[in-house]
């Protein structure tokens, strides 16, 4: 007979601040095998080792960056003396080197371009003539059912080449950014080598793809494609200089259900999307596309009921690489709409749209977090770099009003004057802290009855304090609490000295 | 003054001396009690719920009623108590029973039960660390009396977890305390101490085990002296400790170690209007409020709350605070108990639910929770953050979709799982009665919007209609829907 008892097994979970792990996806070299080489290796090399060392910044301790470390990759020399290679590999770079595979001389190099939503970055070597040997690499084109060629560097220098199956062209998830775009799925079983998994895919002999990513267990890859590498060219090369991959500013959800079909005015069978969101001041809204309407048709590309369009190349492909990648910045293009059973057409002039203008960040590399310490109440901005530095379950482990703001945030903030959340991350210990010592991941509203959009704001707000207290105030409990200010000012220096900070601040 | 006070000291050691009572007496006031019990299943409904049986002690304390833990009784169908030498099994039932603090009283309607059974009082104060205790009941499924010992080891504060969601004082206690112990006297010289009631897993910690203290039970018994359990009163308010010399200054405070800051206010609580955030409580109920929040009561330092935890409905409280540095009395009321329990256990219901076209709608709830794997962060928030940001003025009932019961009716609905009501044909959805009547509305089809920046959820009424009967046989459906606890 079972007996019932209540149980306290949850107390214990503390729910202090959880010690992330470190951020360091690290390189997934190590196990270089001595395994045979089977490689085919091209006569002229087009292939060239990029070595990063990368330093990302530690988002809570925000004055401080993390241990630097190494890592090679294989990038693909292109016409006019660069060299692509996957904004993974020099994100966060501190030094770029490229390095010859044979002769293993190297060259510094700088960094051109980097989009870090498509992944790609251009770099050149610090020698115009570091390139002169090699043998350049064009764009080439791939479809579903090809072979191909996986292009990775042995130790010795010469290419180890791996068979690839493309088995399907679709839009999927890139590291950065919450946009899909288009992807080459590939079958193939790669052989860990130290120059990683970014490397150049080449079919007869022109490249056709960047390795983004490889799961041993299943075998299976997925490769940055030949029109998003042309796009980023393409882009790289215009007179006005780089802008990122454009958006129409709205969500849709596909159109099967018969139901909402009738509700929407339309006649079964038929295809066509239902315009889920209209982001404001987006090229959609502008263009007076309107939530509830039905996109039928883009340009000549008509759209079936799950937001698919016939692509003369790869077939069934989302309409979101129709609008991102076969467009650029500023393209006019028609979208064809029914709206309550009528049709419309509406020029929707698509725009790049900047991540880094987003309330939270989705994601914030080569770039030093903004802080601010007063009398050791450490003031940062909230950013979903800040909620991954809980570790590889950030999405469950990071504080939930955080998250929830970071997944909600086009929603809730649509029509807030912020244009960053001020978080009061932490409480360095001080003097000046006592009692406050166990406060952590709040959202500040005001410091001195001044609101803060941002943490730009921080310093006017603290040029005003009342009777000599600064007055923070936190969005729900405890409300406000106090910092003397004269108290604050003298022990900058030495709280700097005593958690090692280099400054104060940075704004 | 001070001669009739030493007078009465006396007399109250020679007239009530400590004195030890034998085992033989305490076997006459011991209930063993034996529960089968049905909990409600919250991914289906409208099943009864299984059938399981549980065992725990309990004790005879006059009026001819048992005093036990809530949990022993809950969701009970059918109770039946023994004594020590008596063969015969008795049918027992729930009087009260107080989900927040675990305590029910029983009554057995055959008189004959309580022939030749002693009742056990209670002593009248805490009491202090590190004296004996004898805990007494039958653990871990046996029917045979069992006795532990050992000391008081601390006093504090302690969630009380049958409900989760409410914190009493506690007396934790190295006496082995093991399931089935549950409702057993713990004494001391002879009088009831406390009530065995919970204690940690063996992999968590070593010898802990936790009893209900005398001002808790005796609240609950003054509180059903009505013939109503009225449930505890509550401040609704958080509170942050005044340590900082800055933050003291400030607000108008001297280095004296009094005072607590107003954190928040639930807007509808007994503080409401009353208090303010960024107030300074000086003193409660007459009691100095030292700056860590903590509060002289019976000679113990307690935690602040512990005073309101003496309340009753109806009962008020006077605060001395400090309001923009200027000092102010205020009387903080308690009218009833707070409503929205949807953070904590409950018992004795059953879950509310609608199900329409396939679509399982149920209200957020703990029990809910724990039935569903909800992984959608929007529920997980707002049922995390429903008190602290007023969700429950907007949505009393927060309405979740919770499962699809497949049919051509729903056939491109999956997806919704884990949604959050908004809209019904345009009108807002704040309860689930709300919700029961709109989808009750003649209407050729609804359109249910989901929180959020969903495609809405279009049934067509003919469609619906047609697949209840279809929906009601296949899944092996009872009732629709079910909107009363």
């Amino acid at each position: 007979m079972p007996t019932r008892f209540a149980f306290l097994g949850a107390l214990l979970a503390s729910a202090l601040l959880a010690v992330p792990s470190p951020l360091l996806a690290k390189a997934e070299h190590g196990a270089a095998a001595a395994a045979s080489t089977p490689a085919a290796a091209a006569k002229a090399v087009s292939v060239v080792r990029v070595n990063a060392t990368s330093q990302p910044y530690d988002f809570l301790r925000p004055w401080s960056k993390r241990p630097p470390y190494q890592r090679r990759a294989a990038g693909a020399v292109l016409p006019g003396g660069r060299v692509l290679t996957t904004a993974e590999q020099v994100a966060n770079a501190t030094y770029l080197e490229l390095e010859k595979p044979d002769s293993g001389e190297k060259s510094p190099a700088t960094l051109e371009i980097v989009d870090y939503e498509c992944n790609l970055a251009l770099l050149k070597p610090a020698d115009p003539a570091f390139l002169a040997s090699f043998k350049p690499l064009t764009v080439g084109e791939a479809s579903a059912g090809d072979d191909l060629a996986i292009w990775q560097l042995e130790a010795n220098g010469t290419v180890l080449n791996t068979r690839a199956l493309l088995t399907t062209v679709e839009v999927g998830e890139y590291p950065f950014g919450d946009t899909g775009m288009l992807l080459y799925r590939l079958t193939t079983s790669l052989q860990p080598r130290e120059s990683g998994f970014t490397s150049p895919l080449v079919k007869a002999g022109a490249l056709t793809g960047m390795l983004l990513r490889f799961d041993s267990r299943s075998q299976t890859a997925d490769a940055i494609p030949a029109p998003v590498i042309r796009h980023f060219l393409q882009a790289a090369s215009a007179k006005g200089g780089y802008v990122g991959f454009p958006h129409a500013g709205m969500h849709t959800a596909p159109l099967r259900d018969p139901q909402l079909r009738h509700y929407a005015g339309l006649a079964n069978g038929t295809g066509g999307v239902y315009i889920r969101q209209v982001h404001p001041g987006g090229p959609a809204d502008q263009a007076g596309v309107q939530k509830g309407d039905v996109l039928v048709a883009i340009g000549n590309n008509a759209i079936d009921q799950d937001g698919n369009y016939a692509d003369p190349h790869y077939g069934k492909i989302s309409i979101q690489h129709q609008i991102s990648c076969a467009n650029f910045d500023g393209a006019k293009v028609p979208f064809k709409i029914m709206r309550q059973g009528k049709e419309m057409t509406l020029p929707v002039t698509l725009r790049y749209q900047d991540p880094s203008q987003s309330i939270i960040e989705p994601f914030t590399v080569d770039k030093a977090p903004r802080y601010y310490v007063l009398g050791g109440l450490i003031f940062q901005e909230l950013s979903r770099q800040f909620l991954k530095e809980w570790g590889s379950e950030w999405i469950h482990k990071a504080p939930e009003r955080f998250l929830y703001y970071d997944a909600y945030q086009e929603e809730l903030f649509r029509d807030d004057p912020r244009s960053r959340i001020v978080i009061m991350s932490n409480v360095l210990p001080s003097p000046c802290t006592v009692g406050y010592e166990e406060l952590n991941c709040l959202v500040v509203t005001k410091i001195n009855g001044v609101e803060l959009k941002s943490l730009a704001d921080i310093e006017p707000a603290l040029a005003k304090p009342v009777e000599g207290f600064h007055h923070i105030t936190f969005l729900g409990h405890p409300g406000e609490i106090v910092i003397d200010a004269a108290q604050a000012a003298a022990i900058e220096k030495p709280l700097m000295r005593n958690y090692g900070l280099p400054a104060i601040k940075r704004l | 003054m001070r001669r009739s006070v030493w007078i009465l000291f006396v007399l109250a050691v020679s007239i009530l001396p400590a004195r030890a009572i034998s085992i033989t007496e305490v076997r006459k006031s011991l209930v063993h009690i034996t529960t089968t019990a049905q909990e409600p299943n919250y991914r289906v409904p409208w099943n009864p719920g299984g059938v399981n049986s549980g065992a725990g002690t309990g004790f005879i304390i006059g009026g001819q009623r048992i005093l036990t833990n809530a949990h022993v009784v809950s969701n009970a169908r059918f109770i039946s108590v023994e004594r020590e030498n008596d063969p015969k099994h008795y049918i027992a039932k729930v009087r009260h029973i107080a989900h927040d603090c675990d305590l029910a009283v029983l009554e057995v309607s055959d008189a004959k039960f309580f022939e030749g059974t002693m009742d056990l009082s209670f002593t009248n104060q805490i009491p202090p660390i590190e004296s004996s205790v004898s805990v007494y009941g039958y653990p871990i499924g046996g029917d045979r009396l069992s006795v532990t010992t050992g000391v008081v080891s601390r006093i504090a504060f302690q969630q009380y977890s049958h409900s989760s969601a409410d914190s009493h004082l506690a007396i934790q206690t190295n006496a082995a305390i093991n399931p089935g112990n549950s409702g057993g006297p713990v004494l001391q010289d002879g009088k009831v101490i406390g009530v065995a009631f919970q204690g940690f897993s063996g992999d968590v910690a070593q010898n802990v085990g936790y009893m209900i203290p005398v001002p808790v039970i005796q609240r609950f018994l003054k509180d059903i002296e009505d013939g109503h359990y009225d449930r505890y009163m509550d401040l609704s308010l958080t509170t942050f400790p005044l340590l900082n010399p800055a933050q003291r200054k400030s607000l108008g405070l001297g280095d004296d170690g009094q005072g607590v800051l107003v954190g928040s206010v639930v807007s509808g609580g007994a503080c409401d209007g009353v208090l303010k955030v960024g107030d300074v409580i000086l003193s409660l109920d007459g009691h100095p409020v030292q700056s860590d929040g903590f509060v002289e009561l019976d000679g113990e330092r307690m935690e602040m709350p512990e005073i309101v935890e003496r309340k009753f409905k109806g009962d008020s409280v006077a605060a001395h605070i400090l309001r923009n540095k200027d000092p102010m009395d205020v009387t903080i009321r308690f009218d009833a108990a707070w409503p929205f329990q949807i953070q904590a256990s409950q018992y004795d219901i059953q879950p509310r639910y609608v199900l329409f076209g396939g679509l399982l709608f149920q209200p957020v709830s703990r029990d809910f929770m724990r039935g569903n794997q909800i992984d959608s962060l929007r529920v997980r928030y707002m049922y995390d953050f429903y008190l602290s940001e007023e969700f429950y003025k907007s949505h009393p009932d927060l309405i979740v979709l919770s499962s699809v019961l497949p049919d051509p009716v729903n056939t491109y609905l999956g997806g919704f799982r884990g949604g959050i009501v908004d809209t019904i044909n345009g009108e807002k959805i704040k309860t689930l009665d709300a919700m029961a009547a709109a989808l009750a509305k003649p209407a050729e089809q609804y359109v249910i919007q989901m929180m959020g920046e969903g495609r809405p959820i279009v049934m067509e009424r003919a469609a619906v209609e047609a697949s209840r009967e279809r929906i009601k046989a296949r899944y092996n459906v009872r009732n629709e829907q079910n909107l009363s606890e």
